[in-house]
């Protein structure tokens, strides 16, 4: 008998598990902002051709508008062969579907993807758009001039307070990763003006892992950078990790609603890795 | 009552000289970084100067092509106009190597000023940002020759940057090993080559 009760706690764990991967926690609100993000993708191999069948599917039940590149968008090349096996070949029923994706550069990036037009940079290198009541700063992390943090600041200060402010570039501000972790020089140099000018969300890529980080500053940074790569085991979870999941490829799922942000975090086989509930308060 | 103690002239000249003698070996510690800052400004005002000649060359070719406007969406267009570019350049310019923009006088302004940043405790992210980049090994970069898609583009620090004179958006500094590259963003084309650029 007491065989029987453990076999079926085990059984209806398993089920609650399973039955509770593929359930969506958005609120789905009318009016909202829905989008996917996704890092370090461009490999053109098995795994990000997975990743991407997911968030189709992840699409059915979620609805996403657009979907943010944080980075490594085209792995080893430029060549036209290289735009379609890495991008638009996997991300086609996506594209066809009317879903717009935003690039920033990775460092394994060329310069002149901003041209490509489905990346929609504008021929920008760094850029910015707006989305219901969320405005996006996309930087080039690559390369931080003087001139760049300067737009930068200029971008923040006009954007006023009214506005969810997303930062997204390719290097983390934050990262418990082991094989390159937090940019610190581009923390010197950014991080004073997002605390300035209340960021309230940083999205980068680079270590190729998801990891959500304790709120620093009253900023949430997130690294997705396994949307085609994986490091597995990369990830040496740290004081400032809240969430992590280096076991295999993920994207970010995001909806943002008035004051509210919900996200989850889907691995390549359909898990929910992570999720929650960000309550913006204006600095 | 406390009896006035006298400073006999000799021992209060003394004191002066010495006083003059500190105050000049200050003076001449504030003087000798400014004399360098003045050399930096120099050679960096050289090399500028040698950037827009060549800025000149690039809308000149650039001219040349098809405008190339975010309207292509078709990566083979982006690719053909990249190769042009590059080939058009390496006429116009067919005995450029090593030192024509990073001439004698900005190579020791930009050595100064990055040894200056590796040097300052100050800015010890700096050097952390190219030891955790992806590892470049191997590659021999030329003048008039393409930087390499399939390798990954150093971070460039960007206290750094801050500190190097600010380049048009049509050129970029790059880090590969320890030498500082100037390469033509459209073109993908190493320009000039600071070898040993960091310490």
């Amino acid at each position: 008998m007491r065989r029987r009760i453990f076999l079926f706690l085990i059984i209806l764990t398993v089920l609650m598990s399973v039955l509770g991967a593929d359930e969506f926690k958005f609120p789905l609100k009318p009016d909202s902002v829905r989008f996917a993000a996704i890092g370090d993708m461009g490999t053109g191999k098995p795994p990000q051709y997975e990743t991407a069948q997911q968030m189709l599917k992840a699409r059915e039940a979620f609805p996403f508008e657009f979907v943010t590149m944080l980075g490594d968008n085209i792995y080893g090349g430029s060549k036209p062969a290289d735009f379609d096996r890495k991008f638009a070949v996997p991300y086609k029923p996506l594209i066809d579907a009317g879903v717009k994706f935003y690039a920033s550069l990775g460092n394994h990036d060329n310069t002149n993807e901003r041209f490509y037009k489905p990346f929609n940079m504008n021929g920008e290198s760094y850029y910015t758009y707006k989305k219901g009541n969320v405005r996006f700063f996309v930087l080039n992390s690559n390369y931080m001039d003087p001139k760049q943090t300067a737009w930068l600041e200029t971008q923040l200060k006009d954007a006023g307070n009214g506005d969810w402010k997303i930062c997204i570039f390719h290097h983390p501000l934050y990262s418990s990763a082991k094989f390159h972790g937090s940019a610190l020089d581009l923390r010197q140099l950014l991080e004073p003006l997002f605390i300035k000018y209340g960021v309230d969300v940083v999205l980068s890529g680079h270590d190729h892992v998801y990891e959500r980080v304790h709120p620093q500053h009253g900023i949430y940074y997130f690294t997705e950078g396994a949307s085609g790569e994986l490091r597995a085991g990369d990830l040496a979870r740290s004081a400032i990790t809240d969430r992590g999941f280096d076991t295999d490829r993920s994207f970010m799922l995001i909806e943002i609603a008035g004051d509210e942000m919900s996200f989850q975090t889907i691995s390549r086989t359909g898990a929910t890795v992570d999720s929650g509930v960000i309550h913006r308060t204006i600095r | 009552m406390r009896a006035k103690r006298r400073v006999p002239y000799r021992e209060y000249a003394l004191l002066v000289a010495l006083s003059l003698a500190a105050a000049g070996v200050l003076a001449g510690q504030v003087a000798a970084p400014n004399k360098e800052q003045t050399n930096d400004a120099a050679g960096f005002k050289q090399f500028m100067g040698g950037v827009e000649e060549y800025l000149k060359l690039h809308k000149a070719v650039e001219k040349q092509l098809p405008a190339l406007k975010n309207k292509e969406e078709l990566p083979e267009m982006i690719a053909a106009h990249q190769q042009a570019m590059a080939r058009k350049i390496r006429e116009a310019r067919p005995h450029a190597g090593p030192g024509d923009i990073f001439t004698h006088a900005s190579r020791e302004a930009f050595r100064h000023v990055i040894r200056g940043v590796w040097q300052d405790p100050e800015n010890a992210t700096a050097r952390t940002t190219l030891r955790q980049g992806d590892r470049v090994k191997g590659v021999r970069l030329r003048v008039n020759g393409i930087y390499p898609d399939a390798i990954a583009e150093t971070t460039f620090p960007p206290t750094l940057l801050q500190k190097l004179p600010a380049l048009p958006d049509e050129l970029a500094y790059r880090i590969v090993g320890r030498d500082l590259v100037l390469v033509d963003r459209r073109a993908n084309l190493v320009v000039d080559l600071l070898h040993e650029a960091l310490p």
